[in-house]
């Protein structure tokens, strides 16, 4: 068997008297593409924010190509290095351009030089329909394009996970779609990916594995088809019943 | 009316130097009480729980407390505690900056909290470190926000250097003092410095007003 590029071990997450995560383990396989569902409220958010740390774990382990992050100290943000995050509300940095919110990271921390970097997102930009948009600034993106620059900007880093935290939640409908485009191209070229998601559809689509999570659990997971087409646990099947 | 402009022409040396004095205390007072409150305010943020305290301590004694008790408790420790002999007006300037600093301490932490925390995720998600997080994502944002606050404290700032007039520090109240001294004329000198002062805060808020408008039209 393929050592798992993350490992979760057991994870708990407390937010005061509130039990968000109650013992959630899980191996991710390189490469593999998993959509977490559930109701809102279920954790999935927090699972997924807990496996770069800007979520800090009650408890568990875990484990990032066998080294245990929760160990990291000071050094963490090499991991964060290693896997990206594209959030719900994009998150873009607004007073830098398009294109120095790509190579901000990559010149900083990994000290690319500043020409090298630009070339690259340049590359990333046109992979992604926003070349012509390199030296603007957020504020003149819609909502789809700067969800693109996100991704991008966490690309740059040459992560070797991906975490979408609900990527499509906060778009228009018809910007949906430009967005899934650029995350189902993602997946087809080999990247491993974490995928919070409301877009059944989507999820069924592209994903390996589905990990359906609620009242802090793992309460089902498998692969894409026989978990939509005929899910076991109650919870889940309460839960298609309602969205799809 | 004729008394006022009489004054004028006879002393408006005074005024200008009282003017002047009122300027420079307000002005170095700024500059090095931002200093300051940069440090204080990130020691307030430390994560040694003692710095946090203290500074936490200074912040709520300096702005909990009369400035003028402040002046007066400055003006008599400081040449007590210090080795070599220090003049007036640097007893008051250093109980000036200091207050100065609690007050810019909170106006910089301020300024920070109000970025969305969403950029903090963002900055930590792509692995930068927390020195080039704040430096290059959290700083410039936050100086939108502290910027138009840092001119209404420069305002503050000029009235309340009239309170070394207490000390006899020249700056404009003093200047005010000294003619009404002259003159035995209560009122003119009065109306005077109070309209210099008025003069120069209502030219700093338009500054102000126009720096807030540009920061928020840079959105």
């Amino acid at each position: 068997m393929i050592e798992p590029i993350i490992r979760v071990i057991d994870l708990y997450k407390d937010f005061g008297p509130v039990k968000v995560l109650k013992g959630i383990s899980t191996d991710i396989a390189p490469g593999e593409v998993v959509s977490i569902i559930g109701p809102s409220g279920s954790g999935k958010s927090t699972f997924l924010r807990c496996l770069n740390r800007l979520e800090e774990p009650t408890s568990g382990q875990i484990l990032f190509k066998g080294e245990d992050i929760m160990k990291a100290g000071k050094r963490i943000s090499l991991y964060r290095q290693k896997i990206g995050m594209v959030f719900q509300n994009f998150n873009v940095f607004p007073h830098l351009t398009v294109l120095q919110n790509i190579t901000l990271s990559p010149v900083l921390e990994l000290k690319v030089p500043q020409k090298e970097a630009d070339a690259q997102a340049e590359a990333l930009l046109s992979r992604v329909g926003l070349l012509d948009k390199r030296d603007v600034y957020p504020r003149q993106l819609s909502g789809g394009q700067k969800q693109r620059l996100a991704i991008v900007r966490a690309l740059a880093m040459e992560p070797e996970v991906m975490l979408f935290d609900e990527p499509t939640s906060a778009l228009d409908p018809e910007m949906v779609k430009e967005v899934l485009y650029v995350i189902e191209d993602l997946a087809k070229s080999g990247m491993t990916i974490l995928n919070v998601t409301h877009e059944m559809g989507f999820a069924r689509q592209v994903s390996d594995r589905i990990l359906f999570i609620d009242e802090g659990i793992i309460q089902e997971e498998g692969d894409p088809d026989s978990f939509f087409a005929s899910p076991t646990s109650p919870r889940a099947k309460e839960f298609l019943s309602k969205v799809l | 009316m004729d008394k006022i402009i009489k004054i004028l022409i006879k002393y408006y040396p005074v005024f200008l130097k009282g003017l002047w004095g009122t300027m420079w205390l307000a002005t170095v007072t700024l500059l090095v009480g931002t200093v300051l409150g940069l440090i204080v305010a990130f020691l307030r943020r430390s994560r040694f729980g003692v710095l946090r305290t203290i500074t936490a301590a200074y912040i709520q004694v300096l702005r909990g407390t009369p400035i003028l008790l402040q002046l007066y408790f400055f003006w008599i420790m400081l040449p007590r505690l210090l080795p070599f002999t220090l003049s007036d007006t640097a007893c008051i300037l250093t109980a000036l900056i200091i207050n100065a600093s609690a007050y810019i301490a909170e106006i910089i932490r301020a300024g920070i909290a109000a970025v969305d925390p969403g950029q903090w995720e963002a900055g930590r998600s792509i692995g930068l470190t927390e020195v080039h997080l704040m430096q290059k994502i959290i700083l410039p944002q936050a100086i939108k926000n502290i910027l138009p606050a840092l001119v209404s404290q420069f305002i503050a700032c000029i009235k309340e250097t009239s309170l070394a007039s207490v000390f006899f520090i020249r700056e404009l109240t003093t200047a005010y003092k000294t003619v009404t001294a002259t003159t035995f004329l209560a009122i003119q000198p009065l109306l005077i410095s109070g309209v210099i002062y008025l003069v120069v805060t209502s030219i700093l808020s338009v500054v102000a007003g126009r720096i807030e408008g540009r920061m928020k039209a840079s959105d």
